[in-house]
């Protein structure tokens, strides 16, 4: 089990600068996700850990050792490739074993680590088929075998489930975790789904432009996140932002802090009521209706759409008009600079 | 504190040097074969013939003697031979081009979708392209003879009297250009065929719902969209042309009467036959201008398309 | 006429101009071999296809005219020695110019596609020199190194890099997870991979070295050390005779296997040359 420390972290493709000053410190057996819009520099920092791309300024240490200069696979790192990278001319138990026999393990070592990573991921009847002749999941599976096998104290992901069907993402996402749980090795994982990272991650990484915006556990980026960009970007449906001067009419009594320019919402805890004086009132423009949920589209006498999720009672009728409100609690205030502000009243 | 981090950076700006140094070093290891062959055996040739096109330098003079721009003189303006030679390239470029590349259109059109006989046809229109030029140029020769040669046996069956075809200058250009066409088209049309092949059916599918004839649909969209291929099987085929010399040694010798005597051989012949070799190399610098040029030609029209 | 009929028609057309337009094509082979077994007079005589008689003894004579089997075999071995030799130096360079980051690598490429325009012509009398000085003539050592570095070796270099291009990245960078070398990248797992490329190179590069002219007739002076095409082209005009059965007869032998080879793998071949005119 082994740490992983990024101190000012840069990387630079000629003068575009993708990593622009990453700090992070990552415990052992932890999982970490790295989430972020594309071209965050999500993957970049992860090929910027496995070695494939060297670091144009900073330090990068996994265990007790600055590993700037040393070769990817002397990291004591394993990748599990989007693509999941299966060698096309080799089967499947040759392509486990191809690390192993690299680093010139004997072969009846390589067998045996080949054999039992193969068990855990009950791979055994696929040992001597070639890539193409398995399906998605199978070569996802394979992938993470070959990464199993070499032991390595820090696991690296990228996007692995982005090529399967959503059936298929979801289970493999458990037994990622459960993998995870079993090994309780350091991991690593980049994915552009919030699903993914909130249901896996220990915790969460959200990069944008190649800067850290938060780091935390799910809940903490889901209560508490320190901008509109967080804010927005975890969860589903996404946060609405309203004007700071709304607060009192969502909330009876409530004042927005002095510095206050925006508040934020989310969908979820949004509620229903009688449109009369005081309150948020809009028309409700369309309605989604999902089964267990609707989601209403009211339109605000700003011409702002405002998202609410409506789990129970009557579902308002298109046209109609409606109030909204909220508990203090569930109100983010944020400033001129779209950061949050931490001393809410609650 | 400060210091020591300090130091352990700079420790590791070192060694990052190290390693994309490897990486270069490498590079360089991969492509050092074909660096040093390109530095011996085509860039100091290079330098050297352009070197040589300035100097006088033939079997009275045994050795190379500075001598300016005067093979240039000769050549563009004095030696009778030169402009003869370049009218003959030029006569072949123009012969040869235009039928290549409208044959190897056609066939291609009839060969690029699916049909029984396709394999056949194409394996056919091809294979005298894998056949060495100087065996293509032998049969053809033979078959060729004034008298007895097979092609005037068969006109005679039909009544026409041949003409005695390498032996005559008119007709042996005609003869040599339609020889190396059949020999050339097949790898033109193969050019073609993937050309056509990378062209979306949807394209043409939506012409014909809209009332497209076959004319019509070739005219405005396939022959547009084959443009970019058309002008890079023009210029190959052009520089092919003007390098052509096997075909030519074996057939005419570039008689009769230096009828067929074009750059390429006329480079061999002053060059390895009379030892001119500042003349020779003058003109294998004017050949070179050519090629460059139209490969400039190319570059800039592409560009242009682009645009 | 129902539209089936017309389009039955319209292909009976096309099949048939097709037909005609093959007869050029293939003719002059068979013209070529059943020439060789004729004798002089019969080959000018009344036109036939089958020979009156069957004069075998022109094929052993071409045996005894020229040491017509030492010129083959020439030419098979340097056709084998310069497909290695391209294989393994375009096959780098291209992996090179495909995949690592170096600096001048866009001056070199700038520099290689201009070698691939210039005709083998214009560097030949340096050339002539420079092997002269090595004292190379009348060795098999140009006809080796000329092609391998000259314009069809810079091409094989494209064709490869191309091909290299094209390749998941992915995978090489599984194979340096998992600790191999650059060149251990390249040797386990980009080479592998590029089969269809290499066998490309290889047809190209055989058929190039096999069908080359002008650099024997320079470099090559005494007949031990001619090449097929040289050794065909020297049945012309020795004695002041032209011995043309004899050479129908020997260039058959050197057409005839060339061209079976060429219809078992024609598909191959011909998609080679494909790949080979994408380069522009």
């Amino acid at each position: 089990m082994t740490s992983v420390l990024l101190k000012g972290i840069e990387k630079r493709f000629g003068s575009v600068e993708v990593i622009r000053g990453v700090d992070l410190s990552i415990d052992e057996g932890e999982f970490v996700v790295f989430v972020g819009p594309s071209g965050c520099g999500k993957s970049t920092l992860l090929r910027l850990i496995s070695g494939l791309e060297h670091i144009s300024d900073g330090e990068l240490k996994i265990g007790d050792r600055v590993v700037n200069e040393v070769q990817p696979s002397q990291r004591g790192v394993a990748m599990v490739f989007q693509s999941y990278a299966l060698y096309p001319h080799l089967t499947v138990k040759e392509n486990m074993g191809f690390g192993l026999k690299v680093r010139k393990v004997p072969a009846q070592e390589r067998q045996r680590r080949v054999n039992e990573a193969a068990a855990t991921l009950k791979l055994e009847p696929l040992l001597d088929r070639y890539p193409r002749e398995l399906s998605g999941g199978q070569r996802q599976r394979v992938a993470i075998g070959r990464a199993i096998v070499g032991n390595p104290d820090v696991f690296l992901f990228d996007e692995p489930l982005s090529n399967l069907d959503a059936e298929l993402r979801v289970h493999m996402r458990s037994e990622i975790a459960a993998l995870h749980k079993r090994l309780s090795t350091t991991m690593i994982y980049v994915t552009h789904d919030q699903i993914e990272a909130m249901t896996l991650a220990d915790k969460i990484v959200v990069l944008r432009d190649g800067r850290i915006e938060q780091v935390g556990s799910p809940r903490e980026l889901y209560e508490r996140p320190s901008n509109v960009f967080v804010a927005q970007f975890i969860g589903s449906p996404k946060m609405n932002i309203l004007p700071a001067a709304d607060a009192p009419l969502l909330c009876a009594g409530l004042a927005a802090p002095q510095s206050a320019e925006t508040l934020g919402i989310r969908p979820e805890h949004l509620t229903v009521v009688e449109p009369r004086d005081g309150v948020l009132r809009g028309t409700v423009s369309l309605c989604e209706y999902t089964g267990a949920v609707t989601l209403l589209h009211v339109l605000l006498p700003d011409n702002r759409i405002c998202l609410v999720l409506h789990d129970e009672g009557e579902v308002p009728a298109v046209g109609g008009e409606i109030g909204l409100s909220a508990e203090a609690s569930n109100i983010h205030f944020f400033d001129g600079q779209a950061q949050a502000i931490r001393a809410l009243p609650h | 504190m400060t210091d020591s981090i300090h130091i352990t950076r700079r420790g590791g700006q070192k060694s990052r040097l190290t390693l994309k140094a490897r990486e270069m070093m490498e590079a360089w290891l991969f492509v050092s074969p074909t660096v040093i062959g390109f530095i011996i055996f085509f860039l100091g040739p290079l330098l050297a013939v352009a070197y040589y096109s300035l100097t006088e330098w033939n079997l009275l003079t045994q050795q190379a003697t500075f001598v300016g721009l005067a093979n240039f003189e000769n050549a563009l303006l004095e030696n009778p031979d030169f402009w003869h030679v370049v009218r003959n390239s030029v006569i072949f470029a123009l012969g040869l081009v235009p039928l290549n590349m409208a044959l190897a259109l056609t066939l291609a059109l009839a060969l690029s979708r699916p049909f029984r006989g396709v394999v056949f046809f194409r394996t056919v229109f091809f294979a005298p392209v894998v056949t060495s030029a100087i065996a293509w140029a032998i049969v053809w020769k033979f078959m060729l003879q004034g008298e007895g040669g097979f092609i005037n046996q068969v006109l005679a069956l039909v009544g026409i009297s041949g003409p005695n075809w390498l032996r005559e200058p008119n007709w042996a250009m005609a003869a040599v250009i339609i020889t190396r066409v059949i020999k050339m088209v097949g790898l033109n049309m193969i050019l073609y065929i993937a050309a056509l092949q990378a062209i979306p059916r949807d394209y043409e599918e939506a012409a014909r719902l809209e009332g497209a004839s076959r004319r019509q649909i070739f005219s405005m969209i396939t022959w547009p969209l084959l443009a970019p291929a058309t002008l890079v099987i023009m210029v190959i085929t052009t520089i092919g042309s003007f390098k052509v010399f096997d075909h030519i040694y074996q057939m005419t010798g570039g008689g009769p009467e230096n009828g067929t005597l074009v750059l390429a051989f006329y480079i061999y012949q002053q060059g390895f036959k009379f030892f001119n070799v500042g003349y020779a190399s003058t003109l294998a610098m004017i050949m070179f201008a050519i090629v460059m040029v139209l490969t400039l030609v190319q570059v800039a029209l592409r560009r242009k398309g682009m645009e | 006429m129902s539209l089936r009929q017309t389009r039955i028609l319209y292909r009976a057309c096309w099949t048939i101009a097709l037909l005609i337009a093959a007869i050029p094509f293939i003719f002059p082979f068979i013209w070529m071999v059943s020439a060789g077994f004729k004798s002089v007079t019969e080959i000018f005589g009344a036109p036939s296809l089958i020979p009156r008689v069957w004069r075998w003894e022109n094929f052993v004579e071409v045996f005894t005219y020229q040491p017509f089997a030492r010129q083959y075999f020439n030419s098979l071995y340097i056709a084998i020695l310069v497909t290695g030799l391209t294989l393994v130096i375009s096959s780098l360079a291209g992996y090179a110019l495909a995949r690592m980051r170096f600096a001048g690598a866009a001056l070199l490429m700038l520099f290689l596609i201009s070698a691939l325009m210039v005709p083998e012509e214009v560097t030949i009398i340096p050339n002539f020199f420079l092997m002269r000085w090595f004292g190379l003539v009348d060795t098999h050592w140009p006809l080796i190194l000329l092609p391998t570095f000259g314009p069809q070796g810079v091409m094989a270099t494209f064709l490869m890099r191309q091909y290299f291009l094209a390749l998941p990245k992915e995978l090489e960078e599984a194979g340096k997870m998992d600790g191999l070398t650059r060149f251990g990248v390249w040797w386990k797992i980009a080479l592998p991979m590029s089969r269809p490329a290499l066998a490309a190179v290889a047809i190209i590069t055989f058929l190039h070295s096999w069908n080359l002219f002008l650099e024997p007739l320079i470099f090559v002076s005494s007949l031990e050390m001619f090449t097929l095409p040289l050794a065909l082209s020297n049945f012309n005009d020795s004695y002041g005779l032209p011995l043309w059965n004899l050479q129908l007869a020997a260039t058959s032998l050197a057409v005839v296997p060339i061209l079976i080879v060429y219809l078992i793998a024609q598909r191959q071949i011909i998609e080679s040359f494909a790949l080979s005119g994408v380069k522009g």
